[in-house]
């Protein structure tokens, strides 16, 4: 990042479809401020302008910032696209209408079986042209071809244009002419191989039409967020990839953004835990009706290439974020012998019924309402009193259906959704063999640290951490961010025929395609740092193992370490042929370090009050209650012990210890419920 | 025996002593233990179908072989594997078992379907006794048998077909035994990969195996051993409520296969529901005698496939245990394609006769169930498999299915390329194919205009065009509706019937059997054209769809 200059601020902000959090920290040294505000869904620039102020904050005093939205997320889940023209190999036009030829409901005949097409017919348009594997070019492309198709395709009416050639990644130049010609007359171009460089012809193909498709929206908000903001402010954007990005590489790849909220998250998590030099961390973020779950090993948050969002196919380097759908606003139904909790969720209209805005149904938040954890006293984001009798009544409904009684109802509410988030920590630790027990969680979002010590118990995980600043922890992965980008290249060299020069060929234009931003933007060439991944397999095989930092001139070290890397994921290793099937690489700016960010423990521990709480079904017990602020660094809390803050609730149940550090994270050793 | 019973025994009712909490932990517990077989598998297994498109499914059972929850849910393999360890357990008595052993077994009459599906199963052991076996499910890419692949669509007997695996205990608390394992290796093609695939099934099974203590561990023995009781009772519970919706009667239905590869053409598949109270039988006796070409299959298969056509029309949301198949029995007659003993082929019975008594089914319910199944689709793999070497020696096999158009619906029409109902598996991208295989792919689009006209139209067949790059190349077919188009329901027309034409280089052109095998040569063109989705509906004078 460009120096600056004293006084201005740096500020991530993370609009979210109910708050916009945001942090913002002095350069100059100084307390960091945290605010929180209400997204005003019709103008996210507005939501922008909000939270500054909510820091005491105008334009003029920032001098960086990173935001992460939800914008292109929420454009593909409601399915707001852009009209968007296909270019294909052809004999290739109907690769979207064809996909994978599998249907999503196994037994559902009514559904609609897979996704209509985002381009209808109308808008496919071949060209005669044909790359093999290898990049060889088989039928050249000629001019005349790509003057009549720009003259058809500026008849079609189309708002954005996606080219997706056969076997482009292995030889983009056929690519790049239709691009060139067509950047002419169309404002929107996503050409597939940069969008994403790999093979199987619909994942790519899906992926830059997807990308193509929310081109002009992302366009026009950059456009308003720059007219607004002084020249000094310097933007970026959270991506999916756990890095920031600039304005003009998120006009070329919006796409880039569609997991940006859940990734900040994450990344805010990973500098957590190199700064407490933690191995292996789950990041929980526990929402309304969301959780979404991330392994970090080594103070790096795993990475997945082959995400899917609403049944589309993402094939963008992003997050290993595991999503479900359960949170607090779950609500429990019993159903033939058996209490279930969700997929159906209250959301936050009408809420859960202690909201009291119509909401009738028992929510996992009703529970820990009844439970005693959350108090109907308190004031919770500035504006919400819950109602227990309303939370009373409908877990009360719920009780009599069972034939259960009230305490066990909500006891048991709370378990079957402790237990659906073991089973999403068991998945992100098992793919990537790792002993989730040997982990430490990572708990923060509205519900995160209500219920992590008790998921923790449950999977094993022996300690917890809330860290400081939880509540507003997205906007805090915005002012960690680097910027960076990272992208995935299909390359098939087996290991019998070991070719170094074209691994380095193919490298080098990976890096300078991921530098050239950073280079735009100021950066010199050694400045950058670059992070690459190598993805091995037995030939035969269709998922590759990944093996970090590779050195790609000693072939017989890579085998070695693909090896140990099997062995390691599945139990057996054999000394079959091997093959390198794809190389990932990160190119990630350097930037001014950011003095940890504190938050000035009290003194002494206020006393804070005391309550009823119920843990498991031996009764209530008297529980501690203070505020997060007027607890003292060092001083341990032994549960049962609630502990709040203005958004969210630390419960610490019988058994369990928590120690406030230095920084303000909460530390909790899990310990044995007694 | 003259008739086999597929009809689960037990009690019904709810059981006491499991509270609603607990067994929600635990069904949730179960379910996750089986889809992390299906994860180890798929991404170590070597063989193509498995990696590329999920041809495995991992199940735990009961302690006497009731399925009790299942990962990856391939239709087909979840109704099998009902049965496969309940048939294990015959031939095999339990006080053989021991812990930490894992058995193969591939036979078709032992609780199964055809050689190439081949399971690993695993005891679990607690408390001294077995409370619950692992099994994993894999399809190998050649299991040996007279062509590669292990498809022999001329074949006319069982042993032509590959090696057949009795119960054979390859792993024991020592560990792998080296020589069985070697005795199978010897008789197959591609005996590494085939290593990696029984590598990935072992480890597979030791992994539920660790997860099933966990939660005994955690739970008790008896909680758990209780839920699963529960399980079943409460999935029976649901599926007799949902038969008892449908009006008693007795519905019959037919359906007929295309031919054998052996010369006899138009076999018939028929059933005879009759529904009463909350029971269903479904009898088959009346389908045609065995045949000498591999369309042939077991009990098994047809039960899996009534289980599939019952949750899809009464009850997709049920849990598949093996509760909720108490309620049906399901009567094959010996003798006949759908019981033919053990000496007769099978190998397509599997995803071909399988999707044909679904077929039959679904005709049989549908004058009582109106609006609830689908027109004909493409119920038929419509496989061509391609082996060969390539260029550098290695020795390839492509399997490759080709979906066709779904049958329409009374209230939509029917979607374009797509498998339905007794499997799923994916196609394999042209760009894998190329980077893969000794073949290119030409072209892939829409079959237009091959999907049936109704007031609802099928869904359109897909066109795929394969040029041969080596010479001496293996081509086997095992497709159906060539000969028999998908029907369409309530006067919706039928779909364009599957088509598979063969250009030569020297000139000549023709259409391509679905039972067959021949040698081609670099140069030479295979064109697949799979079959339209029935209509579903009087079309009107325009064709158009509403």
């Amino acid at each position: 990042m460009a120096t600056s200059s004293a006084g201005d601020w740096l500020v991530g902000v993370d609009i979210g479809g109910t708050f916009t959090d945001v942090v913002a920290l002095p350069r100059a040294g100084g307390a960091t401020r945290t605010g929180k505000v209400l997204t005003r869904s019709g103008d996210r620039v507005a939501s922008l302008v909000t939270a500054l102020s909510a820091v005491g904050l105008d334009w003029a005093e920032v001098g960086d910032l990173v935001h992460g939205t939800t914008m292109v997320t929420n454009a593909i889940v409601q399915g707001r696209f852009a009209r968007t023209a296909l270019v294909s190999t052809r004999g290739f036009g109907d690769t979207l209408a064809i996909g994978r030829q599998n249907r999503r409901y196994l037994y559902r005949l009514d559904r609609k079986p897979k996704l209509d097409p985002l381009v209808p017919d109308a808008r496919c348009f071949e060209v005669d042209e044909r790359c093999d594997h290898h990049g060889n070019v088989l039928r050249e492309l000629v001019d005349s071809e790509i003057d009549e198709l720009a003259s058809e395709l500026a008849a079609g009416g189309a708002e954005a244009v996606a080219i997706s050639l056969l076997h482009s990644y292995a030889n983009p130049a056929h690519e790049e002419r239709l691009a060139a010609r067509l950047g002419e007359r169309f404002a929107y171009v996503a050409v597939s191989n940069r969008v994403n460089p790999e093979a199987r012809e619909y994942e790519r193909t899906a992926t830059t039409v997807l990308s193509a498709s929310v081109m002009p929206l992302a366009a026009g908000y950059l456009d308003s967020l720059e007219a607004r903001k002084p020249a000094q402010a310097r933007l970026h954007l959270f991506h999916s990839g756990g890095d920031m990005a600039s304005p003009e590489a998120v006009r070329h790849l919006p796409l880039a953004l569609a997991m940006s909220g859940p990734a900040a998250g994450v990344t805010a998590a990973a500098q957590v835990a190199r700064e407490l030099a933690l191995d292996h961390v789950i990041s929980f973020d526990m929402g309304g009706t969301t959780t979404d779950v991330c392994l970090v090993s080594q103070g790096r948050p795993e990475i997945a290439s082959d995400r899917k969002l609403n049944d589309h196919p993402l094939r963008q380097s992003m997050v290993a974020v595991e999503s479900i759908g359960a949170g607090g606003g779950s609500i429990a139904v019993y159903d033939r012998g058996v209490l279930r909790v969700g997929p159906e969720s209250a959301g936050a209209e009408p809420g859960p019924a202690c909201y009291g805005r119509g909401g009738s149904r028992p929510t996992v938040t009703d529970a820990n309402l009844f439970l005693g954890y959350l108090d109907p006293d308190r004031l919770y984001g500035n504006e919400l009193r819950l109602d227990e009798k309303a939370a009373r009544a409908a877990i009360g409904q719920l009780a009599a259906e069972a034939g259960m009684d009230l305490r066990d109802t909500a006891l048991g509410m709370v378990k079957v959704t402790n237990q659906a988030m073991v089973r999403a920590l068991r998945r992100v630790t098992v793919e990537r063999g790792i002993d989730g027990r040997r982990c430490t969680l990572i708990a923060f979002g509205g519900a995160g640290p209500m219920h992590a010590v008790a998921v923790a118990r449950a999977y094993g995980v022996a300690q917890v951490i809330v860290p400081a600043q939880s509540s507003v922890f997205s906007a805090l992965g915005c002012v960690h961010a680097q910027m960076g980008y990272a992208q995935q290249q299909t390359l098939r060299v087996p290991r019998q025929t070991w070719n170094v020069g074209l691994i380095n060929d193919v490298r080098e234009r990976l890096w300078a395609r991921l530098a050239a931003p950073l280079l735009a933007a100021g950066f010199a060439v050694d400045e950058l740092a670059v992070e690459e991944t190598a993805a091995i397999r037995y030939r035969g095989q269709s998922y590759a193992v990944e093996i970090a930092a590779p050195d790609f001139s000693d072939s017989g070290r890579l085998g070695r370490d693909f090896l140990e890397q099997h062995y390691r994921l599945y139990g057996f290793a054999t000394d079959e042929p091997w093959e390198l099937t794809a190389i990932r690489m990160r190119v990630a700016a350097p930037r001014a370090d950011i003095a940890a960010l504190t938050v000035p423990p009290a003194a002494v521990s206020a006393a804070g009050g005391t309550g009823p709480c119920l843990f498991d079904r031996s009764g209530e017990r008297m529980t501690r209650r203070c505020d997060r602020s007027a607890l003292a660094a060092g001083e341990t809390v032994h549960g049962p012990a609630v502990i709040e803050d203005a958004f969210s609730t630390v419960v610490v149940p019988p058994g369990a210890s928590l120690v406030p550090d230095a920084r303000g994270h909460l530390l909790i050793t899990v310990g044995e419920a007694p | 025996m003259r008739s086999m019973e597929a009809r689960a025994t037990g009690t019904s009712g709810m059981t006491v002593g499991v509270d609603p909490v607990s067994l929600e932990v635990i069904r949730n517990g179960l379910t996750s233990i089986a889809e992390e077989m299906s994860l180890i598998v798929m991404r170590s297994a070597r063989s193509p179908l498995l990696r590329e498109a999920g041809d495995l499914s991992s199940a735990l059972t009961d302690a006497d072989g009731f399925l009790v929850a299942q990962g990856r849910d391939v239709p087909m393999h979840l109704g099998v594997m009902s049965f496969t360890v309940r048939e294990f357990l015959k031939r095999v008595p339990k006080a053989q078992l021991r812990p930490q052993d894992v058995w193969l077994l591939n036979l078709p009459e032992v609780g199964g379907n055809h050689l190439p599906d081949v399971k690993a199963i695993r005891p679990v052991f607690a408390g001294g006794a077995i409370r619950a076996f692992a099994v994993s499910l894999a399809h190998w890419a050649d299991t040996g048998g007279a062509l590669p692949g292990s498809y022999v669509p001329n074949a006319t007997d069982a042993w032509q077909e590959g090696l057949r695996i009795p119960p054979l205990r390859i792993a024991n608390a020592d560990g792998l035994d080296r020589e069985k394992l070697d005795l199978v290796l010897a008789n197959v093609r591609g005996a590494a990969e085939r290593e990696g695939d029984i590598l990935a099934q072992l480890a597979a099974t030791r992994i539920a195996d660790e997860r099933a203590q966990q939660l005994f561990a955690e739970h008790g023995l008896d909680t758990v051993m209780a839920a699963i009781a529960a399980i079943h009772d409460r999935a029976e519970a649901e599926m007799r409520e949902a038969i008892a919706a449908v009006p008693d009667g007795i519905y019959e239905g037919v359906d007929w296969l295309d031919d054998d590869g052996s010369g006899q053409e138009r076999i018939a598949i028929r059933v005879r529901v009759t529904v009463s109270g909350s029971d269903a039988t479904f009898d088959f006796s009346a389908s045609d005698d065995a045949v000498r070409g591999p369309v042939n299959t077991t009990p098994f298969i047809t039960a899996a496939s009534v289980f599939y056509c019952m949750k899809a029309l009464l009850g997709p949301d049920i849990q598949p245990s093996g509760g909720c198949y108490r309620p049906m029995t399901i009567v094959t007659r010996p003798g006949s394609v759908l019981n033919p003993g053990i000496d007769k082929p099978v190998v397509g019975g599997n995803h071909e006769t399988s999707q044909r008594i679904a077929d039959a089914v679904f005709r049989a319910l549908d004058p009582v169930l109106p609006g609830r199944a689908s027109a004909g689709g493409p119920t038929t793999s419509g496989l061509i498999l391609f082996a060969g070497r390539r260029r550098d020696g290695v020795w390839t096999t492509l399997y490759e299915v080709h979906g066709g158009g779904e049958g329409a619906r009374a209230e939509r029409d029917g979607m374009p390329a797509l498998r339905v109902h007794m499997s799923n598996v994916m196609n394999t991208p042209a760009e894998v194919i190329e980077a893969e295989y000794p073949i290119r792919v030409e072209r892939q689009a829409l079959r237009r205009g091959s999907g049936g006209r109704g007031r609802h139209c099928g869904g359109d067949g897909l066109y795929r065009a394969y040029r041969i790059m080596e010479p001496e190349i293996s081509v086997t077919s095992m497709f159906e509706r060539r000969l028999v188009p998908p029907y369409g329901l309530d006067r919706g027309e039928p779909g364009a019937p599957f088509r598979v034409t063969v250009n030569t280089t020297d000139g000549r052109s023709f259409e391509l059997p679905g039972k067959t095998n021949l040698r081609l040569n670099a140069g030479d063109l295979v064109v697949v054209e799979s079959c339209g989705g029935g209509g579903y509906g009087a079309p009107d004078r325009t064709g158009k769809s509403e």
